[in-house]
This record gives structure tokens, sequence and C-alpha cells, in this order.
């Protein structure tokens, strides 16, 4: 049987697990387009789709609650449908049906179209410009629900830019920013935030909006910050259509590369850097919270993976760097950068990388002998362990207090056992209506 | 274009789907020691894994998804299935393949009979092709698969055996966990017959192989029609449809296998009706075998009322304007927690009573078990006064 895993040092740098027979593990966290789309203040989404792909939206979506329910429509694919070649005609007729009995006039309609659009060459658009004339006061966004087309322009990322197709050029103002593209408020966590409301710049964050016009203020916005990969479709097309420039944030455990992107949207910005005494009191806050957790940990193996933070590479590296015993992480897709990856190779040449993909993690051994600390629900599962940091996506953590954050989130996971099976099995971590 | 009255079962502004074949396919041969190839680009297996199948988390059984992507479809290129499949078969070495398939294989006319040929050629491992489409509702995937694995595996030579039976369409989409099959095959065991298998739930490949050692098949819900009427064809075994939900039900059913095992022919063992003052909303066998056990409770018959079924359509599911009309037409509803938007108003009452094939995991937990000579319609019932 094969090894579930390789050893970091036999890996070549292109990797991509996306590829054979794919594994479905029961861990849930990570956030769906659906729930993507119910950030959006008074917006409805209809998914158009066969029943085989619906099931999915519907049950997510139901399981947020019946609030929930009432932000989500749907339009069964049929066969008929494929044989009478009227696929336009269903999506404008289930859509005007659907306006026209709900409750409450949404502000925005997210239409999700899927593979099987892409495939039978359905003109959507046409049907967008005749809603958009019969529905001059809703905004009308066509949205993908298409796997097939994952290897060049995936759902998640197309859903993230796509919401945000409804901003028009407006005049920017000098104290507005975006956060674009997150799942999370970056507030308390984000030394960026805590940066930019202390010298008065206002933050439009999709993630903490209550009313659509809220989020159609984010057109003023003079400069856009995105904090991951998933977010850079999005802040490529402002960038282009709102000439809003995009600056990213990278989400490192790098202190320097901390520094130098915090100084570079100061400036950007025009506003005072974060104080020398600030960044060295952070650093050491930073370096002394490690400390102590490492001393706590004790060699204890630690494994990371890619659904709790966007760079588990590159983390694995700090807490190597910080002396803690990284044993393992699980990756589907390496985002880091050729010289993290060599750096890991050189520090920890046996570090074990699973895939979560991958079939033959159906039948892997999840036993782990003695106790281990996970950060991600899927190294928790497949380590079978309870002690575990149960976040998705960095979950509003950026620059030191980003990392400080985690590592209390470690600490806490090190000292008390979670119901690891029941939370793990949760979608959509932390998504509410 | 515009709003047209024209009937419109696509459209469903605030219900839920019931599952689809695919998951039926995964559902029915998941405890059968085999490996199910959902061919999909994706999204489809964790739907199942996720909302469909409750053993996943505590089992290893083999059920993955192709990854099809845009130029492999554009292409037509199966041998990249071919080749994931066998890589696949040779580490993980299942005792057969299942291989299934959702709306794109559909549509660009995938062939799953040539190349589940091809893979058996190759792997010397026998490959089930069942043609879903993703289109249809899991009852026509449960059917096309039981029939497929019967077609291939059960032993046509043997005999039937007097009062011996099978149940079919057996999977938890339907009956959720263990409790609901082990309480139906005791109710039947009670009633003096031998189940002889229980398709495909509790049970093991080599005890199904015996199928046709079986005088009679029950199909114990909709998704286990077409494996019966193979198995009439081939066999001439005669097949009864109905559900033992309470003690009338379940004398209705022993009724109604003596009289098919004695004279061979197919019979139903619940009354047909249309409308009544309480409906019941599920899948067909249960929602009518439901309705029948109802109607024949005290609380109904003092009350004149009657029950009726209203169930899914394999092609188009349920549609809402008539789900509507239904349901508010109705003094009493049986169904599931998740139609709670269907209801106009407090005039009409809903009983619970969660499906799997509705609401998936949600209401997991209160499903009761319902499929048993033992189930008390008359207390059940009385929760609607």
């Amino acid at each position: 049987m094969n090894t579930p895993y390789q050893l970091i040092r036999d890996m070549p740098y292109r990797y991509n697990a996306d590829i054979g027979l794919a594994y479905s593990s029961p861990c849930r966290g990570v956030w769906n387009i659906v729930h993507y789309g119910t950030l959006v203040p008074q917006g409805h989404q209809i998914f158009v789709c066969p029943t085989s792909c619906l099931r999915g939206v519907v049950l997510t979506t139901a399981e947020m609650g019946r609030e929930a329910m009432k932000k989500l429509s749907t339009i069964t694919v049929g066969e008929d449908n494929i044989l009478n070649g009227d696929m336009e005609e269903q999506l404008l007729h289930g859509t005007e049906k659907i306006i026209n009995t709900l409750h409450e006039r949404p502000r925005m309609v997210m239409i999700f179209t899927s593979c099987i659009h892409h495939f039978m060459a359905v003109n959507y658009q046409r049907v967008y410009r005749i809603l958009r004339k019969e529905y001059p006061d809703i905004d009308f966004i066509d949205c993908y629900m298409d796997p097939i087309m994952r290897r060049t322009a995936p759902p998640d990322p197309s859903l993230r830019r796509q919401v945000l197709r409804v901003l028009k050029p407006a005049e920017h103002d000098s104290h507005r920013v975006s956060f674009v593209g997150n799942c999370y408020p970056m507030t308390e966590y984000c030394d960026l935030y805590v940066h930019l409301k202390r010298n008065g710049i206002e933050v439009s964050d999709l993630t903490t909006m209550k009313k659509y016009d809220e989020f159609k203020l984010m057109e003023q916005s003079c400069l856009n910050f995105t904090f991951n990969n998933a977010a850079a479709m999005a802040g490529r097309d402002l960038s282009i259509r709102l000439k809003q420039p995009e600056m990213k944030m990278r989400p490192t455990y790098f202190y320097d590369d901390i520094d130098a992107d915090m100084q570079n949207a100061s400036e950007t910005l025009q506003i005072p850097d974060v104080s020398d005494e600030e960044k060295a009191r952070l650093r050491k806050e930073t370096e002394e919270a490690a400390l102590r957790l490492r001393e706590k940990l004790n060699g204890v193996p630690v494994s990371v993976d890619y659904t709790a933070v966007v760079r588990p590479l590159e983390f694995a590296v700090y807490l190597l760097e910080h002396g803690f015993n990284v044993e393992s992480v699980l990756i589907d897709v390496i985002t880091e950068s050729e010289e993290v990856f060599r750096k890991l190779v050189e520090i920890k040449p046996d570090l074990k990388v699973y895939s979560s993909l991958g079939w033959n993690m159906r039948t892997a051994d999840r036993t782990h002998e003695g106790k281990i600390l996970a950060v991600g629900q899927k190294s928790a599962y497949f380590n079978n362990t309870n002690y575990f940091v149960n976040v998705v996506e960095n979950a509003g953590m950026y620059g030191y207090r980003g990392i400080l954050h985690l590592l209390g989130l470690m600490e806490e996971a090190f000292d008390s056992e979670k119901n690891m099976p029941v939370l793990i099995q949760e979608k959509g971590w932390g998504c509410r209506v | 274009m515009g709003v047209q009255s024209m009937r419109d079962w696509h459209t469903h502004v605030y219900t839920s789907t019931y599952t689809a074949d695919v998951s039926g396919v995964c559902s029915a041969m998941y405890e059968l020691g085999g490996m199910t190839v959902l061919h999909d680009p994706s999204g489809c297996n964790s739907t199942y894994t996720t909302h469909d199948e409750p053993r996943w988390y505590d089992s290893k059984s083999l059920m993955f998804v192709s990854g099809l992507d845009e130029l492999t479809a554009v292409y037509g290129d199966d041998s990249v299935l071919i080749n994931d499949v066998k890589k696949a078969a040779e580490d993980l070495k299942p005792r057969f393949i299942t291989l299934c398939g959702a709306s794109i294989p559909h549509i660009i006319a995938f062939d799953y009979r040539g190349t589940a040929r091809l893979i058996e050629k190759e792997t010397g491992i026998p490959v089930l092709p069942v043609a879903t489409d993703g289109l249809k509702s899991y009852v026509s995937g449960v059917d096309l698969a039981l029939r497929e694995w019967i077609r291939r595996f059960a032993d046509e030579t043997e005999e039937p055996v007097k009062n011996c039976i099978n149940l079919l369409g057996v999977t938890p989409i339907d009956f959720s966990g263990p409790a609901n099959v082990k309480a139906m095959k005791k109710t039947f065991e009670d009633l003096g017959f031998t189940v002889n298998g229980c398709f495909a739930m509790e049970d093991s490949f080599e005890n199904l192989t015996h199928a046709y050692r079986a005088s009679v098949n029950v199909a114990v819900s909709s998704a286990g029609l077409k494996t019966a009427r193979y198995m009439k064809a081939r066999k001439n075994i005669p097949y009864v449809v109905g559900l033992p939900v309470g003690k009338y039900m379940a004398g209705r059913m022993a009724d109604a296998i003596l009289q098919a095992q004695e004279d061979g022919r197919n019979r139903t063992a619940f009354d047909e009706r249309t409308e009544g003052d309480i409906l019941v909303i599920g899948e067909e066998v249960y929602a009518k075998s439901m309705a029948e056990a109802v109607s024949r409770t005290g609380f109904a018959a003092g009350r004149g009322l009657a029950a009726a079924a209203l169930w899914p359509d394999t092609d188009e599911g349920l549609d809402e304007d008539d789900l509507y009309d239904r349901v508010n037409r109705s003094q009493i509803v049986i169904c599931d927690p998740l139609f709670f938007n269907v209801f106009a108003d407090e005039k009409t009452k809903m009983i619970e009573l969660p499906h799997e094939g509705y609401s998936g995991r949600i209401f997991r937990d209160r499903i009761p078990v319902f499929a048993s000579g033992e189930f008390d319609a008359e207390a059940f019932i009385e929760r609607g006064k």
C-alpha cells in the first residue's frame, strides 16, 4: 500500500494534489461559495444547477438556519432543459418567479450557473440584460458554481471577485480603504486594522457589513488590501475597473516582511508608519509568547494544515525556527515561495507532507502515538487528536497581533481537549446569517 | 419573455431539494466492500459524504470523485479516468468497483459500460457501470446500482425458498441509521418470514449473492422497484410494495407477501389515496404506507379523516406550487421539518418526521423508528390534535 505522506526532501516544489481520484474527508470548516455569498447584506442567491449540485448548496444553507434559507432559492436544471434547449428561458422565468415571490426585495441577486451551462453554451448574459431592465432596483451578478473550470477559474476566488462587480467607478476618499476577499473580520488581531483606525482611516470590509449601502461605499476606497490568494482575482479586478490600487498584505510569519508591508501601506496612504518602539514591543511580545509555548509543549509534536493558515509551510518554518517539533503538514498545493520551501527542506528534511485530497488518505492510519497538537481541522482529523486549533483561513489574524493570537490559540488547544469529531464536521466555521 | 403562468417544477423559492441519483448509488453500495467512483468535477462527493452518509466518519468504505476537468471533458479523454481508477484500485484492492457520474459525463455521452469493461479488463476487478446523470433523485441511483449489483453477483442458479424474502431499496437516505433496519427485519421475522437479504444495509456481500433464494421481494422503498421488476423478469420472483409502518401495515404486508408467494403476482400493501385531510410527504412507498397506517387509526376514523401521500417525482422532485397548495389544504401534514416555510399559517399542523433524503443530517437525531410493526401510528398522529 502507498504511504499516505511524502517527506518534504523527496518532493518537488511544484506540487498539486488535485490529480487522480479525490477523497473528501469529513472536515467541513472551510467555507464554500454559499457561505461567502451570505456575507452580502440584503443579497439573495439563486443556484441554477442539476439536482446533484443543488443538494450541497441548499443543505449548506439549511444548516445555517431558517433565516439563511430565506436568502437562497434554486432553479433545477432538468433533462427537459437539455433536450428543449430552453436554459435561458428557464433561467429568466425562474428568476422572475423568485423575485416576485420573495417577501423582501433583495438589493443584489447573485445567480450561480454551473458546469452544464458552459457545456451547453448558455447565453446567460442575455438573460441578465433583460433582468436588469425589468428590475432596475436590483443588482444582478453572474456567479459561477462550475468546478469543472477550477484549473483556470476556481469558483471561490471567482465569487470573491464577482460580488464586487456591482461597484462602479467613483471619486476616491483618501480616508477610506477596503479589505477585500476575506471570510472573517480583520479587527483586533490584525496589525493593519489597528494601525489604520488609529490614523483615522475607515475600513470597508464585507465581513462586517449589515446594509447594502455600506457595501456600495467600497466604491469610494482609495486602496484595497488583500490578505490571501483567494482574494487575488477580486483585488486585480478592482484595480483595473475602479482604478483602486491593490496592496497585497502577505499573510506572513516573518517579522521583516510584516514590517515591510506595514511600511508600504503607511507610505501609500501617507500616514505615519508604525513606530519603531511599537514594532520592537510587538516583536518582543511575540518572541516571548513563542518561547513560552515552546517550553510548554516541551517537544510535543505539532501538525499544521492549510485550512487553518493560508501559509502552512511558512508557519512550519516559523515554528521550527523557534524550536517547535513540527512533525507534519497537510497541503494540497504549495502556495509559498520556492525560497520558503527550500528552507523547510533544509531545516526539517523529514517533515511529513500529507495531501488531504489523495485517495490513499481514506485508508490512512489516523492513530498517533502520544499527544500531538494540531493547527487546523484536517491536521486534527488525520492525527485523530482532540487537541487542536479550530480556525479557518487565518480567521482574521494578521501581523504580530495575528501571530500572538494564534500562539494563544495553540496554548489553549494544548491545555484543553475539544470534541473533534463534532466540531470538524460543522460546515463553514464561523459563518452565521 | 415575462412572468409566465406555466407550470414550473424547476423553481424552488423556499424549499430544499431531494438528494440526487449519485448519492443513491454511493449509499446503496457502501457496505458491500467495493469502491465507488463518481465521475464528476467535484462537489457531489462532499455533498454525499456530508449530508447523505451517516456512516462516513466511522468507517473506511471507499468512495471517490474522479475530478473531471474541462479539458478532459472536451477531449473526451477517458484514459485519464481509467488510469486513475486503475492506480487506486491496484493499491486499495476493492472487491468490485462501481462507476457512476453526474451531469457532465451525461451530456458528453460518456460510455459507462465501455469504460467499465476496459477498467475491468486491465485490473481484473469487476466493474459495475451505473449510468446516472445527476439530474434524477436518489431513488433512481439506488435502484440502478442494486439492479446492476444483482445482475452481476447474484447466483441465478439458486431456487426460491418458501417464506424467504428480500428487502429491496434499503439505504440510510430513507432509513437513516441501523435502528430502523433492525426493527424492520425483526418485524418480518416476527411475522414468520426469513429475511434472506437486505439490499443493502446491515448485510454482507456473500449473503446477498443468494438473492434468488427469496420467494418474494419486498420493495420497502421506491428505490427497490426496478430491482424487483428485474428479478421478476429474470426468475419470476413476485414482489410486494410497502413498508410495515405499525401493526396494521405489518399485517397488510404479511398478507400481501403470502398471497404473492402463492399466486406469483405482484402486489401493493396499501390503498392508493389521492386526496385526504392528512398529508404525508416523503418517499413514495413510505408516504403511502404511512398514509395507510394513519388512515386506519382511531384518531382518523373518529374524525372522518383520511390520509394521502405526496412524494417527489424521480425526475422533477416536488413542484413547489403544488406542494404549497396541498400542504395548506390539509389539516395535518406529516413531513420533514425542513418544509417549515411551506406552511402559510398555523391552521395546518405539522407532525415532524425527518427524512435524510430531504434534510440530510440536520434532524438525524430526531428520526424515530418508523419501519416497524411496533411503531405506534395512533400515538404518532395524535400529535396533530
